[in-house]
């Protein structure tokens, strides 16, 4: 009951919020938040899953109510956690209450609704990474959309309205065609499932029970429904080309909802093609290796080719992201344990840092009121723990050892490079490798016209140290890169084991 | 006793006149009487086919309809007065503000 | 073991004074005197006496292996762990690491501390994590580890080169630092990984190490994964992806850019990181998996060419240059080619050798410098200087005998050393050249330009000690120069005590010629676990690089001392030249006389710009081009698709007139419509 629990408190913190004035929303909101996060903690502590979620493991915290039957399938309230989908949920608490905290400086309006909206997101988040029942998942997976179209919409910059319905008419239409894809292969598999539930689906469709659907047989039908999905999916990740809502979202969205678009909602979309697409349908994507990853090694290379030129610190990030996350789908096409778990443990890792690289960027936005690198110079004078904190975060970006974002890109790497499942593996790792050094080529530029030299600030603002408020969280969540780079294994053990079970069919270790 | 037919031939009539009168007034208040016209058109089939077979669900719908075509009008002329203090007229083809 | 018990400490005690410094650093306060020094002395020096007592027990034939953190395990595939290794090699790099990083931080006193600088702990926390790091690389028992700590490294000499942040120089050139010694880890990283693929292991030592498991795999005795190569040409390239990383930390050609402009950190970093320690990481790496390098001879020859070239190439830059430390910078540089160049020829001893004594005359040299500059107020031009050693007698003794040895010149550390290795190189090329190996002629290729990078040597040495110290002084500050402490003359005189001495614990040609066995870092490196000896290492070059021993006349000892006699003579004609044009009381810029030879050296050979215009005068413009296809096409597209959709919107939508009749009327017609429809299909009429 503890998933329920957790998620029925969020949704009544979340009402709670709305409705307290503005004043205390932001306090209030925090001390609800925290109750997640002991609870997710109190979870992880009791933690004792083994095998994967949907290909018959034993789940943790699993809970399962019939619900009604629609059109011959059962549907039902099917909740569970793996090793998969448990460091994720942490990753959504503890990411949460961070950002919150890092909201309360820059929000200054209808703060109630602002904070009411968050905790719904959060609940929502925390519904998509439990829930086994394809209905249910798919309501969740549908409403974290609203709470940040409004979060970019009402309170983001003064291009907001277009990033947010940017954002929103992008991914939903790729939700869409994902739900096609996804019917298609549910009506394929006819009478041999009986509900909508993710296991019995996955299993199903691993034990080779497709048959056609319409005018498709039923090796066109799983590369038809594969594509679809691949598509959806890759929108939300987002791979290139389907990623320039990406960098529109991040800059007009206000930090916070930064920080959860980055740390959190990306992250649904490698999950979702982690569990849908990878697990389900291992065949083919093997089949479609090559393409994979080279979109995987493109978005890796482009995506960081594009932030080199950017000026806007926000973008910078926004594009390293796709960048990042270019690795993500380069480990999942390995189906190897490194790469899939890799790029699970990445989903963590990329997470925490480019939360934290997010709220860096806000802590210097919102004393100087500009984010353009040109604006301003020698930072470091003024700001020093904030820079020491950003320099950090940056090389975290960088993939420097021992902080987490190495250990999620080195796993994948060693993953992918003997990967027996995807051809020229060897080529294609080192291509996307080269990644390291584009991230460091524009983050260090960044770094040193920003934060290096005299200092200089072309906005007429009082830049003082940042409240300590801010610097805690940043210190917080620059603790967790470095404990998670120095013992990747306190998540990667529990990873591997819920993910060695996709790889029956896989590319060796 | 009158064959059904006539009743519904009737009731054809009656349908027609109120589309009529709805394609061609710009009055409100005559808008608002054709399409009284056109719900009694339905009223008539309603009890002509009850008389025919011999069952009241038809008789009991015209009871209702009638209520509704009550608080139709009531509900219809507010939106009419609405219309005129707006407007100073009541001439449906003038209130097109709402369309985009 | 007890002793070994202790081993982590000597990695764990300057990373505390590196946290106690942060702590100092993020409270904004001055909770400790001295600017949060003194801990990081407490710490190194803690680490110096441990490592003594490692190198003891090395010396008492006992050795350690041990995996002590697993960093991450899966089952049914390798584990990633984290273990140390002590050995002669790696006891042997942890005294020298360990007494330069004290020495280093007591000299910090004077040059930091002294002179009123601002952002001290942030100084000493760089200090401290960067020997915890290096400290770290050095005992790394697999490859993954020594990788992780050899970027931390690289961190710690970012943080430390642009120390003085708020000036324009410095960012620039850590920025620099970092990039080009990252495109070398790029390589590097490939070939971690590779390794992991190709040996599931990447232990340095034991028997299942990947050295060990690439002979067998040679050998014929085990496979490997070696996708689709012959094993010898996968191993090649697995080699030369290592190799990548070597040359950007060691800073030799085409990657050395980024060490002169690193000088434009505080000297004692110049001193600690970019001459005796972490540009040692490079070739210390290479000594470190020796085995594996033994065993492909491509990669030797191309470590030794390499080599050779960087040193001579080097050489002929730093005879142009007019501040101190650039000179130095160019000097580091050539001494790691000759390091690369005997490592590449099989002399495995030779390299260490001379690793160990050009880390204590670097150093010397780099602290002697910073007094230099001290006393000269920060004013680092050579021009500027002269006449100092009246004013300074004890940075001039000890910098005097730091340049002997830099220059090779008898009996200083670094003629043994720098004679051992053009030894080797020589031996060996000749050997290859008698056995029909192409590899012999890349050999001694190599050993030609090591040989003419002497007299080179010799020249610019001594130029800068000429001008630094001799003739008149040129400027009011070379005139009344500011005092120095005893933190700054103490770390002088032990490093110049050791620039002077180090080299007699391999005096190989004395040895040979009088019998007597006095090469004791022969004897201390032959021993050590099983694949990690002197010998095993000769018996490999010997088996699978087929490197065979040739001789001039006179035999063995012949060569030896033909050898050393012609290097002594070169670096003494170096010496003598610098002598008759610098050592005058009113010296010119001799050099000028170059004319266009002069603007090429003085501008390094214009490899800066072109590395330079690969990053902005080809990166950026491609990045921008990439942002506006992006923004042009990619997100043109999805704007295009939302403009249509709105275009034809706004067209359908002119069906909404408003008027309430138009509305009935499409009602009405389609309703007939249907009614037709319907009527038609269902066959009505």
């Amino acid at each position: 009951m503890i998933v329920e629990a957790l998620i029925a408190f969020t949704f009544a913190a979340a009402l709670v919020t709305f409705v307290a004035p503005n004043k205390v929303a932001g306090k209030l909101a925090f001390g609800l938040s925290l109750v997640p996060i002991l609870g997710s903690l109190f979870m992880w502590s009791q933690f004792d899953a083994t095998g994967n979620a949907l290909l018959g493991g034993s789940l943790a915290f699993e809970e399962s109510f019939a619900w009604l039957t629609l059109a011959g399938y059962e549907l039902s309230w099917h909740t569970g956690v793996d090793g998969i989908s448990m460091p994720l949920v942490v990753l959504t608490t503890v990411l949460t209450s961070l950002a919150i905290v890092s909201a309360w400086t820059p929000i200054d309006s209808r703060q109630s609704q602002f904070y009411g909206l968050f905790l719904f997101m959060e609940a929502n988040l925390l519904g998509v990474f439990t829930a086994l029942d394809f209905f249910m998942w798919f309501v969740f997976w549908e409403a974290v959309l609203i709470p940040m179209y409004l979060l970019v919409g009402v309170w983001g910059g003064p291009r907001r309205k277009y990033a947010a319905i940017k954002f929103f008419v992008y991914t939903n239409i790729a939700s869409l065609v994902m739900f096609i894809g996804f019917m298609a292969l549910v009506f394929g598999l006819g009478d041999s499932i009986t509900s909508l539930g993710l296991p019995e689906i996955a299993q199903a469709l691993r034990a080779g029970e497709l048959g056609g659907f319409g005018a498709l047989d039923a090796d066109t039908l799983r590369l038809v429904a594969f594509v679809a999905m691949f598509v959806g999916f890759g929108v939300k990740v987002p791979i290139v080309p389907l990623h320039t809502w990406l960098p529109d979202a991040h800059v007009e969205a206000p930090t916070p909802a930064s920080v959860m678009l980055a740390g959190v909602l990306l992250k649904m979309g490698t999950y979702a093609l982690l569990r849908f697409n990878f697990t389900m349908l291992p065949e083919t994507a093997t089949a479609l290796a090559i393409p994979i990853a080279a979109i995987a090694a493109l978005s890796v290379i482009y995506g960081a080719m594009l932030a080199l030129a950017q000026q806007d610190l926000k973008r910078i990030v926004a594009y390293s992201s796709v960048s990042s996350m270019g690795y993500v789908i380069l480990g999942l096409i390995a189906y190897t344990v490194y790469g899939v778990g890799g790029a699970t443990f990445q989903m963590i890792a990329h997470g925490l840092i480019s939360g934290l690289m997010f709220m860096a960027v806000g802590v210097i936005y919102n004393t100087t009121h500009t984010r353009m690198v040109g604006d301003m110079s020698g930072m470091a004078d003024r700001m020093p723990i904030t820079t020491g904190i950003f320099i950090a975060g940056a090389f975290g970006y960088m993939g420097l050892p021992l902080m987490a974002g190495f250990a999620g890109e080195f796993f994948i790497f060693v993953g992918s490079f003997g990967s027996q499942a995807l051809p020229y593996a060897p080529v294609f790792t080192s291509i996307a490798m080269f990644g390291i050094v584009i991230v460091a080529g524009y983050l260090l530029l960044a770094m040193q016209r920003t934060l290096f030299g005299s200092f200089r600030l072309e906005t007429d603002y009082e830049v003082g140290r940042a409240p300590r408020h801010d610097t805690l969280a940043l210190a917080t969540l620059l603790v967790l890169v470095i404990a998670l780079g120095v013992a990747p294994d306190t998540f990667f053990s529990m990873i591997t084991d819920a993910v060695t079970p996709i790889l029956e069919t896989g590319g060796g270790l | 006793m009158v064959p059904a037919e006539w009743y519904l031939l009737l009731a054809a009539a009656v349908f027609c006149i109120g589309l009529i009168g709805i394609l061609t007034r710009r009055n409100a208040l005559l808008f608002l009487m054709s399409v009284e016209l056109m719900l009694n058109a339905a009223n008539i089939n309603f009890v002509a086919f009850s008389y025919q077979w011999g069952n009241v669900t038809g008789q009991t719908f015209g009871l209702f309809t009638m209520a509704l075509a009550a608080a139709e009008v009531a509900i219809g002329i507010g939106i009419i007065l609405v219309l005129y203090r707006n407007f100073d007229d009541i001439d449906v083809t003038k209130a097109t503000t709402m369309r985009w | 073991m007890a002793a070994f018990d202790y081993a982590p400490a000597i990695v764990l005690l300057p990373f505390l004074s590196f946290l106690v410094s942060v702590g100092v650093a993020v409270s904004g306060r001055d909770l400790l005197p001295k600017g949060g020094a003194l801990p990081g002395i407490a710490a190194t020096a803690g680490s110096f006496l441990l490592s003594v007592w490692m190198f003891l027990t090395v010396s008492g034939g006992q050795y350690y292996d041990e995996t002590i953190y697993t960093w991450a395990a899966v089952e049914g595939s390798f584990e990633l762990t984290f273990g140390l290794l002590i050995d002669p090699l790696s006891a042997m790099m942890l005294v020298i690491v360990t007494l330069i990083a004290t020495l280093v931080h007591v000299f910090s006193l004077g040059y930091m501390n002294d002179d009123g600088q601002t952002g001290l702990p942030r100084y000493y926390a760089g200090l401290g994590l960067f020997t915890a790091s290096m400290l770290g690389f050095v005992v790394a028992d697999n490859l993954l580890m020594a990788f992780m700590f050899f970027e931390l490294v690289g961190l710690c000499s970012y943080l430390l080169i642009g120390f003085w942040f708020r000036e324009a120089g410095p960012p620039s050139a850590a920025k620099k630092a970092f990039l080009v010694t990252r495109f070398g880890d790029y390589f590097f990283l490939i070939g971690v990984v590779a390794v992991f693929a190709t040996f599931g292991t990447s232990q340095f030592a034991g028997a299942e190490a990947f050295p060990v498991l690439a002979e067998e795999v040679l050998l014929g005795e085990a496979s490997a994964n070696t996708f689709g190569f012959a094993p010898q040409t996968w191993f090649t390239i697995v080699g030369l992806l290592v190799l990548g990383g070597v040359v950007g930390k060691s800073a030799q050609f085409p990657l050395h850019t980024w060490l002169p402009d690193a000088m434009e950190g505080p000297t004692p970093v110049s001193a600690l990181i970019h001459a005796a320690t972490m540009v040692a990481a490079g070739v210390y790496l290479v000594a470190r998996m020796y085995g594996f390098y033994a065993l492909t001879p491509t990669t030797l020859a191309i470590i030794a060419f390499i080599g050779g070239f960087t040193a001579l190439f080097a050489a002929t830059m730093g005879v142009v240059k007019r501040e101190i430390k650039q000179v130095l910078a160019y000097s580091t540089i050539s001494q790691y080619g000759y390091m690369m160049l005997a490592l590449g020829s099989g002399g495995y001893i030779a390299a260490t050798f001379h690793l160990m004594t050009h880390a204590f005359f670097k150093a010397l040299l780099f602290l002697g410098a910073g007094s230099v500059i001290i006393a000269m107020h920060h004013n680092e031009d050579m021009w500027d200087m002269g006449n100092l050693k009246e004013k300074m007698p004890v940075t001039y003794a000890t910098f005097l005998a730091g340049s002997l040895a830099l220059a090779g010149i008898f009996p200083f550390s670094g003629f043994w050393s720098k004679d051992e290795v053009l030894y080797e190189a020589l031996v060996h090329g000749l050997g290859g050249l008698g056995g029909g190996e192409a590899e012999g002629a890349l050999l001694l290729g190599a050993w030609a330009m090591g040989l003419l990078a002497v007299f080179f040597t010799g020249f610019y040495t001594f130029r800068m000690v000429f001008l630094t110290f001799h003739g008149e002084s040129r400027s009011d500050t070379a005139r009344n120069p500011h005092g120095v402490g005893w933190n700054v003359k103490g770390p002088l005189a032990v490093l110049g005590v050791l620039a002077v001495v180090a080299g007699f614990v391999n005096m190989v040609p004395v040895a040979k010629l009088t019998g007597a066995e006095i090469e004791f870092l022969h004897k201390w490196l032959e021993h050590g676990p099983a694949g990690l000896t002197s010998e095993h290492y000769t018996e490999l070059t010997h088996e699978f690089a087929h490197y065979t021993a040739g001789t001039l006349a006179g035999g063995e000892l012949g060569t030896a001392l033909i050898s050393g006699g012609v290097s002594l003579a070169l670096a003494l004609a170096g010496v003598g030249l610098a002598h008759v044009l610098y050592n005058v009381p009113e010296p010119t810029e001799h050099t000028d006389k170059l004319g266009g030879i002069k603007t090429l050296l003085y501008n390094n050979y214009y490899q800066d710009e072109y590395q330079v215009w690969l990053a902005t005068g080809l990166t950026l413009p491609v990045s921008r081009a990439a942002d506006k296809f992006d923004q042009g096409v990619v997100d043109g597209v999805v704007n295009g698709v939302s403009s249509v959709s709105l275009f034809s919107g706004s067209r359908v939508k002119q069906l909404q007139t408003g008027v309430v009749s138009n509305y009935a009327m499409l009602l009405t017609l389609g309703l007939t419509v249907l009614l037709v429809v319907f009527g038609l299909l269902g066959g009505w009429f």
